[in-house]
């Protein structure tokens, strides 16, 4: 009985294994990649007939020779920094703005009843029902053509703060609702107004709730392409999806910059991920699960 | 203090503020009318000198043309500067620093570039008998100043182009507008003191005196909006006998210069006077005389424009009466005046998704309705609108495929092929989503495994990472050429696959990547849900005799499933509009054979420019959407009951 357990563990493990190895040969990959102070896609230079461990060798996620020029050139000669740069002031933005205006919206649907309350609830419910690409096409049409605010941070930033602005409102309201109402009472009785109240008592009580918010407004930000690529024509304005595109989508080929770029751009968002992914599952299925 | 009676009453407020909204949007209407018409109107002046100009060098040569151009524009003093253009040849220009004729130089290729497009628009409209394209391209950077393209005709053949700029700020040629703006207040005060004798009920019901303020409201509006149309049509004819004159001037001035002779007949068309598409607008003949001096078809014709929008505005008035005089807007007030608060703290977000979501989506879905591409977006909206013909063509068109001697090809831009792979995209997505997470759940939720934990972490990376970034890295590992997944398939002596040139492995390559990122979510819902299974029903089911086959039968997957079946709509929708992997990995390849619904939308709107086509597209991609949710809510309530 006891053999047997160990026996079923054993294949347990190789097939977890097996998927962990899968899970992380693209990240291998990629890091090799970055490591190998190279521009091509292929890691070894494969003699014309290759033997069976040449090319084991070639998949083989280890650069044949370790350097980090690519980082130092994708940070110096290209124009990568200043893509970055845009992504950070971009997503700094959405941020702060999105978490304002979710903030406030949130409070409102937790704290009042007031009429048209739960129609504008439920506005915020379906909006996130709309394709991307219907929006698309009119929010150029409005955004570039109309308002003139093509390769500008602003357009995109008010864009990204409101396509989060729902998922927000709906987590923060959630937490609100939690927030014991006699907290607000006691105050409103020592004479505090409602903005003090919502100032100085429910946002600090509600930091964590915040800080996921903040989270997910700058994650949506730093995430996307679509919009950016569409809305960001001249390379200068370029956020840092699109310009990683660049180095490697059409004709150009610069896998060593797209690599060290992508290192530079995931590790962060990776690491808070890992470090925030319980509340984000939990955010995503609260409305779904009964 | 006390209030006068009639200032309680709502029919005093509601005429009132009704008429005041109205007057205002129809006297703003009108202003900006007024504009249009005179914008109209310079164009065409401009566009005239334009068409007498290219007439008068269309049948000489070079020197002769050169000649022309300084006689010209020295009679005709609005013409700022001129050149022609033939070939890749400057061949006059009114500019002396230009020294012409010689070749364009490499900054002037936009001239070329222009030629050539206005040698297509007039060949396509010759060649299919229908006129489409415009061969007259005017443009207004400052206002006054406006440059005329058009095509330089040499004996009747298309040989270049002739761009002039022109200057219109002489006061001889700006139509006025006499504004008096005493009779909307004479009419807004009269409607103020009937509303002060009306005393409609404050029930929710029809009284005599709520039909009276109606009508005096409509009696009002109605009448100012008809003088003000009465006006614009004034307007258009003064502008039309302006051009009228301007043309006899500069005609008998061509006549006497000998470049073009004036023909004093009524009854013959005006070449000049055309619209961009160089057709006779028929609005003045050829001796100068204006064949619409009186109010007439023709001035109603061209100020009708401006009705749609007056009926909108009419309709609008009356929602504002209605809503006062029956006592809604009193109780709006006082509910908005009780939860200021509430209005307050809200605004913010609800302006920002009026304005960037729910606007933009009925922007959206109205695009849809027209014809907009990248080359006419300018026109009014009412000149776009074609109906459902978007919708038609898209949904109409069962043309999916095609025999020939070589076997069956099939239409790849077809919309139901596109439907299929996104069906099949989603369907193999999700299944293989579901599987791998299940089986990677269950493999995690034995007890007494070592390193749970570790492999949990490594395995929900391929979550943590930006999802257009996987999509890159996947589709330099699939590279045809230096590709790693060719370097495996070489290991164990297989053929290297040219992944994007073929429609099933081009596919495969989109999947690939798709269940590598979406495996860890399954993964962790099912997971949570396993944990949560109390451990005694396993143990209560072995002693009553279960198989592990029943136990999972029986206890996992009826527990599992309120937690699977959300995730699974979540991840059907969300692989549906997986644009980022299609577009990214594969880009559709081969052909456009694996485009999906979404990446094929954005292609249409921002490779071939046709928005209105594209916003069809994702009108009808919302709708199935919008039924797939509506039929599994049904689903789910069903299951529900049991």
């Amino acid at each position: 009985m006891a053999d047997m357990k160990t026996n079923r563990h054993i294949l347990l493990h190789a097939v977890l294994v097996c998927f962990t190895v899968l899970a992380l040969y693209p990240v291998f990959w990629v890091l090799a990649l970055s490591f190998s102070g190279q521009q091509s896609v292929g890691l070894i230079d494969l003699p014309n007939d290759p033997s069976f461990f040449e090319r084991f060798r070639a998949i083989l996620p280890v650069p044949a020779h370790w350097s980090v020029s690519n980082f130092t050139e994708v940070w110096t000669e290209q124009s990568f920094g200043r893509w970055l740069w845009n992504s950070v002031i971009i997503s700094l933005m959405t941020t702060v703005l999105g978490v304002f205006l979710a903030c406030t919206a949130a409070y409102a649907f937790s704290r009042f009843r007031f009429p048209g309350r739960d129609t504008g609830m439920l506005m915020f419910l379906v909006s996130q029902m709309f394709p991307g690409t219907l929006m698309l096409i009119p929010l150029f049409i409005i955004i570039v053509k109309q308002l003139e605010l093509g390769n500008t941070y602003i357009g995109l930033v008010i864009v990204y703060a409101t396509t989060a602005i729902p998922f927000c409102v709906w987590m923060l309201k959630g937490y609100f609702d939690t927030i014991p109402y006699d907290i607000e009472e006691s105050a409103i009785i020592d004479g505090a107004s409602r903005l003090t109240i919502f100032w100085r008592i429910i946002l600090p009580l509600a930091k964590p709730a915040i800080a996921i918010t903040a989270l997910f407004s700058f994650m949506t930000a730093w995430n996307e392409f679509i919009l950016a690529s569409v809305f960001m024509e001249s390379e200068a304005n370029y956020t840092a999806p699109v310009g990683l595109r660049f180095f490697v989508g059409g004709f150009s080929s610069q896998w060593g910059y797209f690599a060290a770029g992508s290192v530079i751009v995931s590790l962060p968002v990776v690491v808070l991920f890992l470090q925030l992914q319980k509340y984000l599952i939990s955010g995503l299925t609260a409305g779904s699960v009964k | 203090m006390k209030l006068p009676a009639y200032l309680k009453r709502t029919a005093f407020w509601g005429l009132g503020i009704s008429l005041l909204i109205t007057l205002a949007l129809s006297a703003w209407l009108f202003r900006a009318g007024v504009n249009e018409l005179q914008l109209q109107q310079r164009h065409r002046i401009a566009v005239m000198h334009a068409n007498a100009l290219s007439l008068a060098i269309s049948s000489t040569d070079v020197e002769e043309t050169a000649k022309r151009v300084r006689e010209i524009q020295k009679f005709d003093p609005g013409i700022e500067s001129l050149i022609v253009v033939k070939g890749t040849q400057l061949v006059a220009s009114t500019n002396a620093a230009d020294s012409a004729p010689r070749q364009l130089k490499r900054d002037e290729k936009p001239l070329y570039d222009l030629s050539n497009l206005l040698r297509t628009a007039r060949e396509t409209n010759r060649g299919e008998g229908v006129v489409r394209n415009k061969t007259i391209w005017v443009e207004e950077n400052k206002p006054g100043h406006i440059q005329v393209s058009l095509p330089y005709l040499l004996n009747g053949e298309f040989a270049g182009i002739v761009q002039m700029r022109f200057n219109l700020l002489q006061p001889a040629m700006n139509i006025r507008l006499e504004d008096s703006g005493a009779l909307p207040i004479l009419i807004f005060f009269g409607a103020l003191l009937v509303g002060g004798f009306l005393k409609p009920t404050s029930e929710r019901r029809m009284d005599p005196a709520k039909l009276m303020a109606i009508a005096a409201f409509l009696l009002s509006a109605l009448f100012y909006q008809q003088q003000r149309l009465d006006r614009l049509e004034q307007v258009w004819v003064n502008g039309n006998r302006v051009v009228a004159a301007n043309y006899l001037e500069t005609a008998e001035q061509y006549d006497r210069a000998g470049y073009l002779p004036l023909v004093r007949d009524p009854a013959s068309a005006n070449l000049w006077d055309t619209d961009h598409y160089q057709r006779p607008l028929e609005l003045i003949a050829a001796d100068g005389s204006s064949t619409d001096t009186e109010y007439g078809a023709k001035a109603a014709d061209r100020t009708s424009f401006i009705k749609p929008i007056l009926w909108a505005i009419d309709i609008l008035g009356i929602g504002i009466l209605l809503l006062i005089i029956f006592g809604y807007a009193e109780r709006m007030y006082a509910a908005f005046k009780q939860h200021i608060y509430a209005y307050v703290y809200i605004a913010p977000a609800m302006i920002g998704m009026f304005v960037l979501v729910f606007f933009p989506f009925a922007y959206g879905i109205a695009l849809a309705f027209t014809d907009t591409t990248l080359f006419n977006e300018s026109l009014p909206f009412q000149e776009r609108l074609i109906g459902l013909a978007n919708f038609k063509a898209i949904l109409g068109d069962f043309n999916l495929y095609e025999r020939t001697a070589d076997g069956i090809i099939w239409n790849y831009a077809n919309f139901y092929w596109t439907l299929f792979i996104t069906v099949l995209w989603t369907v193999s997505n999700v299944f293989i989503g579901v599987t791998v997470g299940f089986l990677l759940a269950m493999a995690l939720n034995t007890e007494g495994l070592r390193g749970k934990a570790i492999y949990r972490v490594l395995l929900i990376l391929p979550w943590a990472i930006p999802n257009y970034i996987t999509a890159l890295v996947w589709r330099g590992m699939f590279h045809p050429q230096f590709g790693v997944i060719n370097q495996v398939l070489q290991m164990f002596g297989l053929e290297p696959v040219k992944w994007f040139d073929g429609v099933v492995s081009s596919f495969i390559t989109g999947v690939a990547t798709n269940g590598w990122l979406s495996f860890p979510f399954m993964m962790v819902v099912i997971l949570g849900a396993l944990q949560s299974i109390p451990r005694d029903m396993y143990e209560a089911a072995e002693v009553e005799g279960a198989n592990r086959w029943q136990r999972l039968r029986f206890i996992t997957l009826p527990l599992l499933k309120p937690t699977l079946i959300p995730a699974i709509v979540l991840s059907v929708v969300w692989t549906f509009n997986m644009f980022n992997i299609i577009f990214l990995v594969s880009g559709g390849e081969p052909a456009g054979a694996n485009e999906i619904l979404v990446t094929k939308a954005y292609k249409l709107a921002f490779e071939n420019y046709q928005y209105a086509y594209a916003a069809a597209y994702s009108t009808v991609i919302f709708i199935i959407l919008l039924a797939y949710g509506v039929f599994q809510t049904r689903v789910s309530k069903a299951t529900e009951s049991f």
